[in-house]
């Protein structure tokens, strides 16, 4: 038996070790990580699927915990792509300044991971959040730039402090800090404040609009073996308050009957559908294919957030199904790209080309994951995306759905963006001759992540069916999913069939090709060319502004948010620089006035 | 077994689509040759060129040149297995979901622009481009007008949106819902490629765009590909907007004049900007969904 007490203690105790070994040796101390996570995945899948932790606590006072299907399912998940992407940690930590303790705070976040999904207690669920928050901030600002920590903390800590108060609100009213008996407890205008408390802790932490403003500045500068991290898994943080605050506060505002949905709920989803169109927008417009990678994780976030505010059974699968797929297909892309950068040194699109001929694995791990994150099957994200259209459509969400399908269809054309000028294209002069496939302890995360995106694809039946487990606890009645099929409200899926259909189809053209005369091989530089003479890769390779003509139509609006958000940091400024004055000028006199202006103030509703 | 008998019948319900859209290929070039007064070739043409491109020696740009074209026959041809012909007749009863078609001819058109932008060519890119972004326009209309029809049947099943359509008390949803199946029609041209949507591939302007390169067997089987393509997306059309077919007669007639009224269209017709053709249909075909879809679910105004 596991127990979880001994699982966070034991992570702490090699965080420990781990900062002693990664001074000794990177090497030693990354694989030291390496079987540190994977301890805590094997112990937590081997017990946790058929719900048999240990959850007694003799050790650390104060502490106690309980295990839900719920966050079993999230702690899963992101326990898996931490433990992929410790497999990097050996190739890159040498790159970092304080490469010592990138392992020690990488096994405390995962600490916090572990204690925040299965501790029953509110005030235990913020300390283990401020656990990660504290230990990923010193984690970010290792890559590119220590301004994306900044921004990454304060979107955090306003969403923790957004959590705090609505905590606060709820032990007012349920007396309790108990997080079932709190949430169900809640009621009238405090059950309405604490939704959208739990709601700004969820979207700030999902990088959601209107709070996305991190999310690419933070993913784009992380270092690279962070931020599949970023995206896969601490994202999904936001995910989980999410479904905390959608489905577990009894609904208080007014039910618009035309969709049979709470006014809250629909707001939800309109912002949810603002952030899919925003992040789709953003991303095909990004060069840098991390920041793209991010505004999908955004985009993505906003599928999320229109599944769980549309409280009916098919979409709570859609969402737990988009949670797991979009996890793995985007920790997919961004171990790709980051084995990209280890070779070349840099992740903007503008500057690659024709990193196929030498990285073939990376390059179908990347195809792999995007055709899952562009919602195609065969592959996972297919089926969360199909899940989601089969509830917006039975709503008959209009709006909703114009934005869920623009961003299906949008997908397509960021995914495809580093697929064409990074992978494809002209093999660049400057990459022809360093350039390596990535090293073997690489490319078993990779091949992993590669395989488990088709599964999820071709035979979801199983792992639907846990996520069942999961909308029954939740208080729903489980969908109709058996080995082969999936029944939404207007159809039924068959994924396996689907596959093997294709297969037969690639057969069916495979062999045409192979039966037909074998074609001559030439280069890369003997194309079509007008009739010119072209000498240099470089200027035969359409890489810069892909999406030109679209992007023009768009140009101007695309700013209004970064300029809302630095309009907003001015004043914040401001108001520092008139506290500034007030407090700590040379002016005795008007500190002394000031001071007693703010307790006539206080007192104010006392005794005056 | 009764799986191997419905793969073999999704192979002839895709090879009777690549022999159906050759000949009314072939057909329509007849058909636009009148219209131009000219005679025009033989109805078998397209059939000989395709034959002959697949006989000749070509040359191939790497091994993503070559996998992007199986892949993108692949898919289509997959995609195509899956197509009711009539109301009775699908190789695979009611796994015949729409989301497949739509989602399944990706993963074609994901094949062939990656093999497309794998010779090098920078047309070749920036005609992958336009084809993305014609796709982004058409497809949240189209998908939008989908809805109001997956709504109102109650089944996303081909098959049984043309049950719905044939039963008494109903009718075409080209008629049930006139704004919508304007769009619908709309979103068909662009799915085309037909004039004035005809950007992607606009041969004066960026050489053929995502074709440049190809040569040979890759061109010949790209050619199936495109001809199966039209066959499923006229096809989808045909059960969609006009009552499917309850026999294979019907579903002949009613599909070639889908095909030839688009063409005849597109004749004359000049040939949009990419950010036109967005602009087209971000404006009134969508806002026209919009309203179609509103007025026939909330307020039930079906004819």
């Amino acid at each position: 038996m596991a127990n979880i007490e001994l699982l966070i203690l034991l992570l702490f105790g090699s965080a420990l070790v781990a900062y002693f070994l990664t001074k000794l040796s990177t090497m030693a101390g990354s694989i030291f990580t390496i079987f540190a996570t994977m301890f805590v995945f094997v112990s937590l899948a081997y017990y946790g699927f058929s719900q048999n932790l240990d959850t007694s606590v003799n050790l650390i006072p104060f502490f106690s915990f309980s295990q839900t299907y719920l966050g079993f399912y999230f702690a899963i998940i992101i326990v898996f792509v931490y433990l992929m992407v410790s497999f990097f940690h050996p190739y890159y930590l040498n790159e970092y300044k304080y490469k010592d303790s990138y392992n020690m705070l990488f096994l405390l976040s995962l600490a916090g991971i572990v204690g925040a999904f299965y501790t029953d207690n509110f005030i235990q669920l913020f300390f283990f959040f401020e656990l990660i928050i504290w230990t990923t901030m010193f984690l970010i600002p290792q890559g590119k730039s220590r301004e994306a920590a900044v921004s990454y903390y304060g979107f955090s800590v306003a969403g923790s402090v957004a959590m705090l108060l609505g905590i606060f609100i709820i032990f007012q009213q349920s007396g309790s800090f108990q997080i079932e008996a709190g949430l169900a407890g809640l009621s009238g205008t405090p059950a309405v404040f604490v939704f959208v408390l739990f709601l700004i802790a969820s979207f700030a932490k999902l990088g959601a609009f209107p709070l996305h403003i991190w999310l690419p500045i933070a993913h784009g500068n992380a270092p690279h073996p962070f931020s599949p991290v970023l995206s896969g898994a601490l994202v999904k943080l936001g995910a989980f308050i999410g479904v905390l605050a959608l489905i577990k506060i009894p609904a208080a505002s007014i039910d618009i009957a035309a969709i049979d949905l709470p006014l809250g709920q629909y707001i939800v989803a309109i912002l949810g559908s603002l952030s899919i169109v925003f992040g789709t927008l953003m991303a095909i417009k990004e060069d840098d294919a991390k920041k793209l990678l991010a505004y999908s994780s955004m985009s993505h976030g906003g599928y999320i957030l229109v599944a769980f505010s549309l409280m009916n059974s098919v979409a709570l699968a859609g969402g737990f199904y988009h949670i797991l797929a979009h996890a793995l297909a985007s920790a997919g892309a961004f171990m790709a790209i980051a084995a990209v950068a280890r070779q070349t040194g840099t992740t903007k699109m503008s500057e690659l080309g024709g990193m196929i001929h030498k990285m073939p694995i990376t390059y179908l791990a990347y195809l792999i994951a995007i055709i899952s994150m562009a919602g195609i099957p065969p592959m996972g994200g297919f089926i969360s995306k199909w899940l989601i259209f089969q509830a917006v459509i039975n709503k008959g969400m209009v709006l909703v759905a114009i934005a869920v399908f623009f961003g299906s269809i949008g997908s397509f054309l960021y995914v495809f963006r580093p697929l064409a000028a990074l992978f494809l294209g002209q093999e660049l002069s400057e990459y022809k001759v360093k350039v390596k496939e990535a090293p073997l302890l690489m490319l078993i995360p990779t091949v992993i992540i590669m395989l488990l995106n088709i599964y999820t694809g071709v035979l979801p039946g199983a792992l639907l069916g846990f996520t069942n487990n999961v909308i029954v606890e939740l208080g729903f009645a489980p969908i109709d999913v058996t080995t082969f099929d999936i029944t939404g409200f207007n159809g039924v899926l068959n994924p396996a069939l689907i596959s093997l259909i294709f297969a037969v189809g690639v057969a069916v053209a495979f062999v045409i090709f192979i039966i037909l005369k074998k074609s001559r091989k030439v280069g890369l530089m003997d194309t079509y060319t007008a009739a010119n003479f072209v000498h240099d890769e470089h200027v035969f390779h359409y890489t810069k502004d892909f999406y030109a003509p679209l992007e023009r139509l768009y140009e101007k609006q695309s700013t209004w948010m970064t300029r809302f958000y630095a309009a907003l940091a001015q004043k914040v400024m401001e108001v520092g620089r008139l506290a500034k004055t007030l407090f700590m000028s040379k002016y005795v006199e008007m500190v002394i006035i000031f001071i007693v202006g703010i307790i006539l103030f206080l007192l104010w509703g006392e005794i005056l | 077994m009764t799986l191997i008998v419905n793969i073999l019948v999704g192979l002839g319900v895709a090879l009777f689509g690549f022999a159906l859209q050759t000949s009314i290929g072939g057909i329509n070039r007849r058909v636009v040759a009148r219209l131009q007064k000219r005679v025009g070739p033989k109805w078998y043409q397209e059939f000989i060129d395709i034959f002959k491109l697949l006989s000749k020696r070509s040359v191939s740009h790497g091994w993503i040149f070559d996998f992007g074209v199986i892949m993108a026959l692949g898919g289509i041809i997959a995609t195509a297995m899956f197509m009711p012909l009539t109301s009775s007749f699908s190789a695979f009863g009611t796994y015949d979901n729409f989301f497949i078609f739509v989602y399944l001819l990706a993963v074609g058109m994901l094949g062939m622009a990656m093999s497309a932008s794998g010779s090098g060519n920078p047309w070749a890119s920036i005609g992958v481009m336009r084809a993305l972004t014609t796709m982004l326009a058409y497809e949240v209309p189209f998908m939008i007008v989908v809805l109001t029809i997956i709504k109102l049947s109650g089944s996303s099943s081909l098959t049984q949106i043309q049950l719905f359509q044939q039963a008494a008390g109903h009718n075409w949803f080209l008629i049930a819902l006139p704004i919508g199946g304007i769009v619908g029609f709309l979103a068909l041209m662009g799915m085309l490629g037909k004039k004035p949507f005809e950007t992607y591939i606009a041969p004066g302007e960026i050489a053929s765009g995502p074709m440049v390169e190809y040569g040979g067997k890759q061109l010949g089987m790209l050619f199936i590909m495109h001809e199966i393509t039209v066959f499923i997306e006229v096809s989808l059309f045909v059960h969609l907007f006009l009552g499917g077919a309850t026999n294979i007669f019907i579903f002949l007639i009613k599909y070639f004049l889908v095909y030839t009224f688009a063409n005849l269209i597109s004749n004359v017709n000049g040939r949009f900007k990419i950010d036109q053709v967005v602009k087209f249909f971000y404006k009134w075909p969508l806002l026209a969904a919009v309203v179609q879809a509103v007025i026939a679910i909330y307020f039930g105004w079906v004819i």
